[in-house]
Order: C-alpha cells, then sequence, then structure tokens
C-alpha cells in the first residue's frame, strides 16, 4: 500500500497560538485513516492545511508524491483530494441535487458552453444519475429538489458527506461527518463510506464518536493540544494510557491507567 | 430509446401570479399614457427600458448571480460609450478618406465628416446593419478588456474592499474620457455615425425597436447563460466561496468569467445609448445614472431573477416618466411644503432602495431555488435509467 497523504512537521500559528505543531501523519492508499482528539485539539485546523483552505507556517504536506503545500483547494481538488467540513457550508440558493452537482465537472461550466444545452446535458444527466445514488445513501434522495437552505443540521452534515463523496476523488476528507447525527444514521453512513472504500478510495476521518467510527478504521491518529500523541491501530491507540488521559481528564485518567 | 428520445419535450414552465400581475400593472401603466395621449412617451420609455435592461441584467450577472458588489458599473458604459464613439466612427472616416486621426474628434471636423458617413451608411441597408454590428463587437470586446483589467487588482479583495475598488475605477474612467481630448472630443460632444439614418422619419421608432430587440436577445443569452453548469458554479461562488473552492472551483478565474462577461454586456448597453443619442460627451455618464439606477432596478426587480430585473427596470422607468411628464400637474403642492418636483424622480431611486429593503428585500420577483434543469426532466431522466437498470439483466 503505498503512502497517498504524507503531512510532514507540519506547523499552524494563529497569531502565537500554535493550533498544529510538527504534526506528522501518513494516510495510506486505500485505508480508513481516522483522527481523533478532544475539541480544539487542531483537527480541524490539520485538514484545512491539508486541504488548502490554510496556509501551514512551516512543514510540508505530500499527496500522491506531489508536494501540495499552499496550493489552493481547487488545484488540490484537482488532483484527487477533496474535503467535508465540520460545520456545513451548503450553496443555500441551490437545491439539494445542484449542491452535490456543483461538486462535479461538466463541460457546461464554460460559458462558451454553457449556452448551448447540447453541449453539456448528456454529462449532466450522467452526473445526475450519481448524485442521486449517493444522496440516496446519505438518506437525503427525498429531498433532492429541495432548496438546501430547508434542511437541518443533521440533514445538512449528510449533504455535506455527499458534496464531499460526489466529486470522484481518489481521497476524501471527512471533517465530523456523523457530528449531531442519530447513531443509526450515523452507522449506515460510515457503512456506506466502508463501501466505497472497497472501490479504492482512501478516507481520512476526523470523528470524535470514537464508539461508532472505531470499527471501521484501519489506523487511528490522537491528537492534544496541536500535536500527534498517539498512532496506530485502534486497539492499540484507544488503550493508549496518554488517549485515556486526555478523553477522561487527568485526574480520572491516573486512577484509570493504574 | 431514440422514440422516448423524440418525445421528450420541455415541461412548459407555467408563469407565476406574481409575474402576471406585475405584466398587468405595467401595461396598465402603458395604456394609461396612451389614452392621455401619450403615445410618444411609450417611446422614450421603451428606449430606457432596452437600455437600462442591457445594464441591468449585466449587473444581476456578476452581483445578483456571483456576488461581485459591482459599485462601478459606470466603468464599463462607459467604456462602451468612448469605444462606440471613438473607433467605428474613425474607420469609417479611414474607409472614405478623411481625417480620422485626433481631428476626428475636433468638433469642427467632425461635424463635417459624421454626416458623410451618414449618407453611405443610408445609401445600403447592410452598410447600415454592419456599422451597428461593428459598433457592438467593439463595445462588447473594450467592455470585456476592461472587465478584465479592472479585475486584476480588485478580484481577489473581499466584499467592501472590492466594491469600493469597482466605484474608485468608474469615476476615474469618466474623468478620462472627459479630459482625455483626442479619445471623443473630451468636454465638447461630438457626434457618432448613425446607422438608422436609413429609416429616414421613423429613425427613433426603428432605433427603439432594434434596441428592444437587442435587449430581449440578451435577456434569452442571460437567461441560458446561467440555467446551467456555468450559472450553477455561480451561485455557489456567491454562496459560499470556501466550500466552492473546495468543490473544485478556481474562484478568481470563475468570478474574472462572470465580470468580463457583464463588462462586455454593459459596454453595448452604454455603446447603444451613444448610437441612439448620436453623439458622445463624457459627463453624460455619471455614477447616479448608471450605476446608483441599475441596483435600484434590480434591487426592486429581484437579485438573481433575469425576469424579475426586466420587471424592475420596466416599472421604475415607467414611474420615472411619469413623474418627469406630470411633474408640475400631479406634485406641484409640494412647493407649498418647500421641496421642488424638479427632483422628484432622484428621490423615488433613492426611496425606492430604502422600501425594497423594509418591505421586499428580495424584490418583486426573487430568485427561484430550482434545479438546474426543469423538473420534470430530472425527474423523467431519473425514472428513465432506473428503467433501464431494472431491465437491464432481462436483456
Ligand atoms: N482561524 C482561526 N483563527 C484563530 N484561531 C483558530 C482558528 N481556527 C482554529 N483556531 C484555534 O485553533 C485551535 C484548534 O482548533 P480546531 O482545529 O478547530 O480544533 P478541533 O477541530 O480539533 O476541534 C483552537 O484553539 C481554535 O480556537
Ligand atoms: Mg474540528
Amino acid at each position: 500500500m503505498s503512502e497517498l497523504l504524507i503531512a510532514k512537521n507540519v506547523t499552524k500559528a494563529f497569531e502565537g497560538l500554535v493550533a498544529v505543531n510538527k504534526a506528522n501523519i501518513v494516510v495510506k492508499e486505500n485505508t480508513f485513516t481516522m483522527l481523533i482528539g478532544p475539541n480544539g485539539s487542531g483537527k480541524t485546523t490539520l485538514i484545512n492545511c491539508c486541504t488548502g483552505i490554510l496556509k501551514p507556517t512551516a512543514g510540508n504536506v505530500y499527496f500522491n508524491g506531489t508536494d501540495i503545500t499552499g496550493w489552493k483547494p481547487h488545484q488540490i481538488y484537482g488532483v484527487g483530494f477533496v474535503r467535508s467540513f465540520q460545520i456545513p457550508l451548503p450553496f443555500v440558493g441551490l437545491t439539494v441535487l445542484d449542491n452535490v452537482l456543483g461538486a462535479m465537472r461538466n463541460p457546461g461550466e464554460m460559458p462558451f458552453k454553457a449556452t448551448s444545452k447540447r453541449a453539456w446535458i448528456e454529462e449532466e444527466e450522467k452526473n445526475m444519475e450519481r448524485a442521486m445514488e449517493i444522496l440516496a445513501k446519505v438518506g437525503l434522495s427525498e429531498r433532492w429538489d429541495m432548496p438546501s437552505s430547508s434542511l437541518g443540521a443533521a440533514q445538512l452534515k449528510l449533504l455535506e458527506v455527499a458534496k464531499g463523496l460526489s466529486s470522484g476523488a481518489k481521497m476524501i476528507a471527512l471533517d465530523e461527518p456523523i457530528g449531531g447525527v442519530d447513531p443509526a444514521s450515523a452507522h449506515e453512513i460510515l457503512s456506506h463510506v466502508a463501501e466505497l472504500k472497497k472501490e479504492g478510495l482512501t478516507f481520512f476521518v476526523v470523528e470524535h464518536r470514537i464508539d461508532i467510527a472505531a470499527p471501521f478504521a484501519d489506523y487511528v491518529y490522537a491528537m492534544d493540544l496541536g500535536t500527534i500523541i498517539s498512532e496506530g491501530t485502534p486497539d492499540k491507540v484507544l488503550n493508549d494510557p496518554k488517549v485515556i488521559e486526555v478523553y477522561l481528564g487527568k485526574g480520572v485518567g491516573s486512577t484509570c491507567s493504574e | 430509446m431514440s422514440a422516448v428520445a423524440k418525445t421528450e419535450r420541455k415541461a412548459p414552465r407555467l408563469i407565476g401570479i406574481r409575474e402576471l400581475v406585475l405584466l398587468a400593472i405595467i401595461i396598465a401603466l402603458l395604456s394609461f399614457f396612451i389614452f392621455s395621449g401619450r403615445e410618444k412617451t411609450i417611446w422614450a420609455i421603451v428606449f430606457e427600458f432596452s437600455i437600462f435592461a442591457i445594464i441591468t441584467l449585466s449587473l444581476n450577472l456578476e452581483t445578483g448571480f456571483t456576488g461581485i458588489p459591482q459599485f462601478g458599473r459606470v466603468a464599463a458604459v462607459i467604456t462602451g460609450a468612448f469605444a462606440v464613439g471613438a473607433l467605428p466612427g474613425r474607420l469609417m472616416a479611414y474607409i472614405i478618406g478623411e481625417p480620422w486621426g485626433a481631428e476626428y474628434a475636433n468638433a469642427v471636423f467632425n461635424y463635417r465628416i459624421v454626416p458623410v458617413i451618414n449618407e453611405l451608411l443610408a445609401s445600403n441597408i447592410f452598410y447600415s446593419i454592419g456599422f451597428l454590428l461593428l459598433c457592438l463587437f467593439t463595445a462588447a470586446v473594450f467592455g470585456a478588456a476592461i472587465g478584465w483589467l479592472i479585475s486584476r487588482p480588485a478580484i481577489r479583495l473581499k466584499e467592501a474592499y472590492l466594491g469600493i475598488s469597482l466605484l474608485a475605477f468608474g469615476d476615474f474612467f469618466m474623468w478620462v474620457g472627459h479630459n482625455w481630448n483626442i479619445m471623443v472630443g473630451g468636454s465638447t460632444p461630438i457626434n457618432v455615425p448613425d446607422p438608422f439614418r436609413i429609416f429616414g422619419g421613423d429613425r427613433f421608432m426603428a432605433a427603439v425597436l432594434v434596441l428592444f430587440f437587442i435587449a430581449i436577445v440578451i435577456y434569452i443569452y442571460l437567461e441560458r447563460l446561467t440555467k446551467s453548469p456555468f450559472g450553477r458554479n455561480l451561485k455557489m461562488i456567491r454562496d459560499n466561496e470556501v466550500s466552492a473552492s473546495a468543490a473544485g472551483l478556481d474562484v478568481v478565474k470563475v468570478r474574472t468569467r462572470s465580470l468580463v462577461i457583464g463588462s462586455a454586456i454593459a459596454a453595448m448597453g452604454g455603446g447603444l445609448y451613444v448610437i441612439y443619442t448620436g453623439s458622445i460627451g463624457a459627463i453624460g455618464f455619471q455614477k447616479l445614472t448608471f450605476t446608483f439606477w441599475p441596483w435600484a432596478y434590480m434591487m426592486l426587480g429581484g437579485i438573481g431573477s433575469n425576469f424579475g430585473v426586466l420587471m424592475g427596470v420596466m416599472l421604475l422607468v415607467i414611474l420615472k416618466t411619469m413623474i418627469i411628464v406630470f411633474r408640475y400637474d400631479w406634485f406641484a403642492f409640494m412647493v407649498n411644503v418647500g421641496i421642488d418636483p424638479m427632483w422628484l424622480e432622484f428621490t423615488l431611486m433613492g426611496a425606492v432602495i430604502v422600501l425594497v429593503i423594509l418591505f421586499v428585500p428580495h424584490g418583486l420577483v426573487p430568485e427561484k431555488v430550482e434545479p438546474v434543469l426543469p423538473e420534470e426532466r430530472v425527474k423523467r431522466v431519473l425514472a428513465k435509467r432506473q428503467l433501464e437498470k431494472t431491465s437491464e439483466p432481462v436483456s
């Protein structure tokens, strides 16, 4: 298995606050790699640095052998690496279906071709079919023609995941895809993700709800205060005293580790 | 399968109640002019509608669809006006062997040369049409170029900064034109050859009809442009830049495209204005008329709705004309409270913006959230694919 995403000594500081501190991460191809850690530990910031939303203060990011440090998000999309957002950012002026279609490419995006429907209708219909399949997977197919602004918080999260899945990328980073979703649906979504893994995709998933997500993971990184504190198989990381400590608090942690 | 494809027809798009009511109001207002014996005023209204529909539609593409705060619409309008005032006439002068350099913009020469060109244009309908198309082409090319140039320093800026730099560019262009004598005569207006001269006594009516036709063509073009994957991209960037970028869109590139197309169209509006009036003076292009008014039209009609923009322009142009025509019949009483109705139409636009923001923030015909393809079509396609899938194992 080759190393698809490599973050080397990635550091991100916000005017003095070091949100990510020399993080080293390797995501191997065709794995479900998880990133856990308490709130504010720097998980989102790390994903932002890897996907071009933020520029790392120091360090490098490699994707598929290419140095993508400081690239724009659309350029990183172009090499096959996309992400979803923890706080959903829907296109409120579009329907649910068009939100998903927007992440897919079509010749009709060129202004000269846009005015002649014949130039893009075929691709659009193909994309539409795929988009509906993805919407069905996240349980939104009933609502395809609704304005995305009419969705509730949990549904917006699902739409966010659908936007990520639709792009046809090699690797997808999902930032807390099941946060706020009821456990049954959360399990269902992760099952779909696991299924997509069979098609050769790679997932890098930030998740808070370890109990639901861990069974799907091949490899886990744990983060605290901007630093990677543990990595390995789910079993190993979840039983690592350092991880237990940050999750349960120092006092409890020390009694637990005895 | 081909039989299915053949019977596939676009679902008839029913016009909404809202649109019908607005159309009815517009027709009622227009017939008021007819019944009060002012048919001529209607031609003036249609002229103004056509010009401002073109300009406001272009503003709507940039602002309504793409989210660019275009506070400098006047810049592209001026560019189109100057280009049409300065270039096609010079080309004609060159062809017929008249002075075409700096002298062309000198009123003394200009007032002699242009009638000669007009005579030539009026001699052949193809010359006239060719000249009109040349003017439109020139305006569009220069408008696109200026749209691109303006976008270079400004496009990466955030809302307020982008808006203010576009505003500054608008004024800058007017003052350049006003002071650069050899281009279009600076502060002295010069004449522009008239491709409508061939219609003789019906010149103005013919010109209005042609302008109206061009406005409708541009409306149809923009409807198709915005109801497409390209239009979807514009809205994505408007709704959320970061998310659009993560969805693979080059935000700077798409915004630039919108600005270039919008500026080209606005420039055609400016060029047509000059052709219709037959002369150009830089000082005539003020941001009040060519930035602020289009904003008022767009806000009343509905930001992000092309049809709404048409309605907004029509309604306000009619109201404005009514005020101008009946100023002293209807509003003379205002003098008693110290308001001279002389400036009423300017007050109207400000009042409209305030009232729209207060009572109809999305405009009279708000933007609809609907699939890029008509809903019926989406359903049919999906049903068809479903059928193909289930019947696959059988065949
Ligand atoms: N844009 C920003 N500006 C300043 N501080 C930020 C910014 N984004 C995140 N932070 C800070 O960085 C730290 C890590 O945040 P984040 O990456 O969102 O954590 P997580 O996703 O693990 O909950 C937090 O202390 C947060 O307040
Ligand atoms: Mg986070």
